[in-house]
């Protein structure tokens, strides 16, 4: 919202410094991060907040500004319109479901012509351009007193009869400023004997609007159901300064005042005369209301005691008429407060005038609760395989979460099984992923480095469970397996088993497998499918894996310290050679468990089709010859029966 | 053998003289007086020795190995002296070989800190659903349907049969907790949202924030407002400037919003603050009493408040990190800075 410093002034005097009223402003609700110079004049841009209608008016504007300064508002003295000189005939059906109030007047005579000068810049400082001295009226008052009105031509009203209803969707509607629209079902229009002449809340019809050959005028003002101009607004993509008041629901006590303003404005500037009775049609009175805010409550809340004396000041400030009762302090709510509702709306008012930066800070001096919040979250394993990652050599990102279906069928899934939005931004953001590989996949195009080590752990969806995926080029097959090695290893997690085969269509068909502890699946690991890397146009051999985060913290395991021996192993190296298809991995397990004194086994070396098995044998003391010889014996028996791999001559 | 033992001597005293390192001294002493060094396999050979000769020639060889002896551990003191007392010209500047290792994100690493304060406040961290119902992302908070100020949070709308949508705002964990737990409760929940936006420089459709809030007998907003000084000058450092104003969100009364002098131009106004030496960072309240009352708490005895941070807000000020975007893009140039 726009607000020309002059403007204001005609309504309260300005005593802080432009700087300085700005901040006041901001810090009581009414956000003025900026203004904008044009001629001498100084308009400052406001940010109306949802719960303020008033606050889109300058008059609201200025009881704001009058309230922060402690100040009162100008007065203005309002002449009472003239009696009527005609007795121009206007039907109006209302609809209290459409409109809360219907408040209208007709005046004959008028001249249209451009409006004087004063006029004209106000309507520009608003950043429109002026149309006629009618039209300019209607606007001026909106913004001055913030309730939206149109005027009529009175002759093109067909039958002097207005019904409101709600559009059955579909009727052509053309606007006063001669654009057309289909309009959706429900929206509030205005018919008369024949026609659709009004788009009520949000634009007049063309076929009634004020034209240069006016002579007559019915000027009225409503006030809209909010939630009906919202939606049709939405649905035509037309959001207006009127629709945007409505919405907010101004002020349901103030068009009777607005009319008066606008028809006297009229009467002076185009020569007019008053041709009926003030219509009013109302739901109710709509009359002010009254909430009662308790000290003690007040104190409760804000953590502070404020005098009486001053709160019963700061709400005076606020118009809100207040008086100790024994129940506390009644206040009158005038009917341009909508958002006033509940006592808490009360030491809102309170708190923000007093100032909410001479507040003293404390800390809450609760209880804390031992009881497990529901969705409690422990991030641990998260951080600690982070830590392990990073640790080796790999670099975190985050990237979206949305994705194209041009990326899952490149990456050989099926849209349909993923979760698709159906108001995406852009065709590069319409479904939710299901494995975070593609959008890591991206970093290799990113990153034209011989070496990429890249990893995220994140949601994939619907589940919305979190998945650990790395993904890498440049690593030889050994060096990755060497990480999925590190991971069991640092959450202690053994007995996994891998499977050499996955049902995910995007790994390779021979270089990837699953992991499974017992039943449950840990997740794939592996390299990408020639296919995939082909349709991304990915040249480099990609190893990737990703696990689920939940099964692996369902296996992790505190490490159980084991001491240190007093007296050295005894290490030798085999070398064995294997049939083709040995399963190294297991080799190395089986060796483990021949006896509890083999420690450690490592694979070594490889050449051809031999293997070099670096042993450890460990006693708690020292082992003699015989019975490493015995140890060593059973090795090779069982691997020769297990995998036929014999010693190398 | 008198002759030679002094020739050894002379020989071992020469080479011992001449070592020049501590290593090439212990090979020297290994030489002569180790088990199978020169002085032992001379007095192996004193046996040989003629009977009258042989206490001379045992003296002699004495002597020598004494000699020698003493010398090898003057010469390693000596040493030790001028290895310890040398200077000698040494390039201190050039560029050593990096273990490889990682970078984390900073989200990541903003997160951690944020929880680490938040848990000294004694907070539980809660991860709730993405996917979410209009209930708990909107209508749980007070903002109905039709209220204008989901204007401000305009949605993703999911393609199913329940009309889930992308939660737009992470206070969509209030509804959720509130609903289960009975108060006492100090929750954190961080985490992505979303919301229908075009992608430019400082506007992302997925963003990261953390909840806050806290419900309890006695909470005010002299609790809130020291609670959220406490932990920006925690996360900025002391020395950070504040103040607050009011706002509103329907799920708050009275509503706060937090403003810090801008981190990067120190208050005098750059295109992080929008030149208002501001920087808007933590939106926050006393919880609306219907909020509470929707969720089944009883709003005579309890009340609370809750605040939002943005995280991605939070990264992007202390790296002074311009464009949104870069935080999602997986691109080392960017990773490897943090």
């Amino acid at each position: 919202m726009l607000i020309p410093l002059s403007w204001l002034k005609d309504f309260v005097e300005i005593k802080l410094s432009l700087k300085d009223l700005m901040w006041k402003m901001t810090e009581a609700g009414l956000t003025c991060e900026s203004y904008k110079k044009v001629g001498d004049e100084i308009v400052l841009d406001v940010e109306v907040t949802a719960n303020r209608p008033d606050w889109m008016s300058i008059i609201g504007v200025a009881r704001e500004v009058a309230a922060i300064q402690g100040i009162k508002l100008k007065t203005r003295k309002e002449n009472a319109l003239p009696k009527k000189s005609a007795n121009f005939p206007i039907d109006l059906i209302p609809d209290f479901n459409l409109f809360d109030r219907w408040t209208g007047i007709a005046i004959k005579n008028v001249e249209i012509k451009p409006s004087p000068k004063w006029l004209a810049d106000r309507i520009r400082l608003m950043g429109h351009t002026p149309i006629n001295n009618v039209i300019d009226i209607t606007n001026y008052v909106m913004y001055e007193l913030g309730i939206p009105m149109h005027a009529f031509d009175y002759d093109e009203i067909a039958g002097q009869i207005m019904t409101v209803q709600l559009s059955k969707g579909g009727e052509d509607f053309t606007s006063v400023d001669n654009l057309s629209y289909k309009l959706p079902k429900d929206a509030i229009i205005i018919r008369d004997a024949e026609r659709l002449i009004d788009l009520a809340g949000i634009k007049g019809g063309l076929n009634s609007g004020i034209k240069e050959t006016t002579k007559n005028v019915f000027l009225h003002v409503t006030i809209d159901n909010s939630v009906l101009v919202r939606r049709t607004s939405i649905a035509l993509g037309l959001r207006s300064e009127a629709s945007a008041i409505y919405e907010r629901v101004p002020d349901k006590g103030g068009t009777i005042n607005s009319i008066k303003r606008a028809a006297s404005l009229i009467l002076d500037l185009t020569g007019g005369q008053v041709a009926s009775d003030l219509i009013d049609l109302r739901k109710e009175k709509f009359e002010p209301w009254e909430i009662t805010l308790t000290e003690e409550k007040l104190e409760k809340v804000l953590g502070i005691k404020i005098e009486t004396k001053l709160v019963v000041n700061i709400l005076s400030k606020l118009n809100l008429n207040p008086r100790k009762t024994s129940k506390g302090i009644a206040c009158t709510i005038p009917t341009y407060r909508g958002d006033l509702k509940i006592e808490e709306d009360l030491i809102e008012e309170v708190a923000r005038i007093y100032g909410y930066n001479k507040f003293p800070m404390t800390l809450p001096t609760g209880r804390i609760t031992k009881n497990k919040i529901p969705y409690y979250f422990d991030d641990s394993i998260h951080l600690a395989l982070k830590e392990i990652l990073i640790g080796a050599g790999y670099t975190e990102a985050m990237t979206l979460s949305l994705i194209s279906k041009d990326i899952i069928e490149k990456f050989g899934l099926n849209p349909s099984d993923h979760v698709k939005i159906e108001n995406p931004v852009s065709l590069d953001y319409e479904y939710m992923r299901t494995t975070l590989i593609p959008s890591l996949l991206a970093a290799l195009k990113l990153n034209t480095e011989e070496k990429l080590k890249i990893f995220e752990i994140d949601k994939v969806y619907p589940s919305e469970n979190y998945k650990l995926t790395v993904v890498t080029k440049g690593v030889d097959f050994r060096e990755f397996k060497g990480l999925v090695d590190l991971i069991f290893e640092k959450l202690n997690i053994n007995n996994y088993k891998i499977e050499f085969e996955t049902n995910k269509s995007y790994m390779h068909q021979s270089v990837a497998g699953i992991i499974k502890m017992g039943e449950t699946l840990i997740g794939e690991f592996g390299a990408l499918s020639p296919r995939v890397l082909n349709n991304f146009e990915i040249k480099n051999k990609v190893y990737c894996l990703e696990f689920d985060i939940k099964a692996l913290e369902k296996h992790t395991r505190v490490k159980i310290f084991e001491s240190v021996p007093l007296v050295p192993p005894q290490i030798e190296d085999l070398t064995l050679v294997f049939p083709a298809k040995t399963k190294i991995g297991e080799v190395v397990g089986l060796i483990k468990s021949v006896s509890r004194l083999i420690n450690k086994v490592e694979l070594k070396d490889i050449y051809q089709d031999s293997y070099t098995f670096n042993i450890w044998y460990q006693g708690k003391t020292n082992l003699t010859d015989p019975e490493v010889k015995e140890i060593r014996e059973k090795i090779l028996k069982l691997i020769e029966q297990k995998f036929g791999g014999i010693i190398k001559e | 053998m008198q002759e030679e033992i002094i020739n050894i001597k002379n020989e071992a005293m020469a080479q011992i003289m001449g070592a020049s390192d501590v290593s090439e001294l212990e090979q020297l002493k290994i030489n002569y007086l180790g088990r199978n060094g020169k002085i032992n396999s001379l007095i192996k050979k004193l046996k040989d020795v003629p009977v009258d000769e042989r206490k001379q020639v045992g003296i002699t060889l004495n002597l020598a190995k004494q000699t020698i002896n003493k010398l090898v551990n003057d010469k390693h003191q000596e040493l030790i002296k001028s290895l310890t007392e040398k200077r000698e010209w040494f390039d201190l500047t050039i560029p050593g070989v990096k273990p490889e290792r990682g970078h984390y994100h900073p989200l990541t690493t903003v997160l951690k800190e944020v929880k680490t304060i938040f848990n000294h406040l004694g907070y539980q961290i809660a991860d709730g659903p993405e996917i979410e119902t209009d209930y708990y992302n909107f209508e749980a908070l007070n903002i109905p349907k039709d209220h204008p100020s989901r204007d401000t949070q305009m949605t993703f709308y999911v393609d199913d049969k329940e009309k889930h949508i992308l939660r737009t705002q992470t206070s969509a964990m209030q509804g959720r907790v509130m609903k289960d737990m009975k108060p006492p409760f100090r929750v954190l929940a961080p985490g992505r949202n979303f919301r229908y936006e075009q992608v430019d420089a400082s506007h992302g459709f997925e963003f990261w924030q953390v909840e806050g809030f806290v419900v309890d007998e006695n909470i005010h907003l002299t609790d809130l407002f020291g609670t959220i000084d406490y932990v920006l000058k925690e996360l900025f450092g002391s020395d950070v400037k504040l103040r607050f104003a009011t706002t509103n969100f329907p799920f708050v009364e009275p509503g706060v919003d937090t403003y810090m002098r801008c981190t990067i131009c120190g208050g005098k106004g750059c295109s992080f603050c929008k030149n208002s030496g501001w920087s808007e960072i933590m939106p926050a309240g006393m919880i609306h009493p219907n909020v509470l009352k929707t969720a089944g708490i009883d709003t005579k005895r309890w009340n609370g408040f809750a605040f939002a941070i943005g995280l991605s807000r939070i990264v992007n000020l202390r790296y002074q990190i311009k464009d949104l975007r870069t935080l999602t893009t997986p691109d080392m140039r960017i990773l490897s800075q943090f």
